[in-house]
């Protein structure tokens, strides 16, 4: 008696356990993008979060492209 | 700091593919996936052949933005458009928004079961801690958090591919076209946007003298 008691008690917990099902739908707000916040670009230990000097950095190496203010 | 954007001067490009081989072999991109390709067009036509270089124009309203279910991208303060790949459920609607093909899809398993999005970073990693383990295998390498330019430009031998602010792209690109009298026109901006090229650009009819 004890046995099928235990039985049920365990297939009625087995049998419920489906109902607990989570929502599958990801919240969408319009306009807002759901990403994981990113670093910002100087926020490193090279640059230690002085924008300034990324920005300088960046701006030196895009000049380098223009090969008419290398010498040659 | 004004926006990241790429230019591709067709006046110089010679389609070595050297941006292609760069941009893989920076962020190890697998097998199938390409995100910058040059295209070619009139090939083989003499004096008609024109190659530019193609990727993620990081546009500055993305149209890939506006149509993602999931709302996986953001635009950095740079301007430059990443996606979130934990959030990407590979659905392939970016893919048809793009007008340049950017978005790509890696064969994830049997069946030609797609993975997800994958396409040019400008070089800036995603969502993760900068040139960690974590960026590096999910989106490459983060050259702009090293305070370098993509790799694909900075690899370019012509220089037809140039990356970087903006604004210094424009006064290279102004410098170049008075140097050499021609070209003023980013060559393609009419075929891809069905404009006719400035009447500046065409040569000037002569003057019939009665």
């Amino acid at each position: 008696m004890l046995k099928a008691k235990i039985f049920c008690a365990i297939s009625a917990v087995l049998l419920v356990s489906a109902c607990g099902e989570k929502p599958q739908t990801v919240s969408v707000k319009p306009g807002q993008s759901a990403a994981k916040p990113d670093d910002k670009p100087y926020q490193n230990d090279q640059f230690k979060g002085n924008k300034v000097e990324w920005e300088k950095t960046l701006r030196a190496r895009a000049d380098n492209q223009n090969e008419y203010k290398r010498v040659n | 700091m004004a926006r990241m954007k790429f230019i591709c001067d067709a006046e110089r490009c010679i389609e070595c593919n050297g941006c292609v081989t760069a941009c893989k072999n920076e962020h190890d991109v697998p097998w199938g996936v390409n995100r910058r390709r040059v295209v070619t067009l009139n090939d083989g036509i003499v004096g008609a052949e024109r190659s530019i270089s193609v990727a993620c124009m990081h546009c500055s309203d993305a149209p890939c933005k506006a149509v993602c279910p999931v709302n996986c991208f953001y635009t950095t303060d740079d301007g430059v458009v990443l996606h979130d790949k934990d959030l990407c459920i590979g659905c392939g609607y970016c893919f048809y928004a793009c007008p340049f093909g950017a978005p790509q899809f890696p064969q994830a398993g049997a069946f030609g079961l797609r993975g997800k999005m994958d396409k040019c970073t400008f070089c800036a990693g995603g969502p993760e801690k900068d040139n960690t383990k974590g960026e590096i295998e999910k989106y490459g390498r983060n050259r702009l958090a090293e305070g370098k330019l993509p790799a694909c430009a900075e690899m370019c031998s012509t220089k037809a591919l140039l990356a970087g602010d903006g604004d210094v792209l424009s006064d290279i690109y102004r410098e170049r076209v008075m140097r050499r009298g021609r070209g003023g026109d980013l060559w393609g901006h009419a075929t891809a946007y069905g404009v006719k090229a400035a009447t500046s650009q065409q040569p000037a009819p002569t003057q019939q003298k009665s």
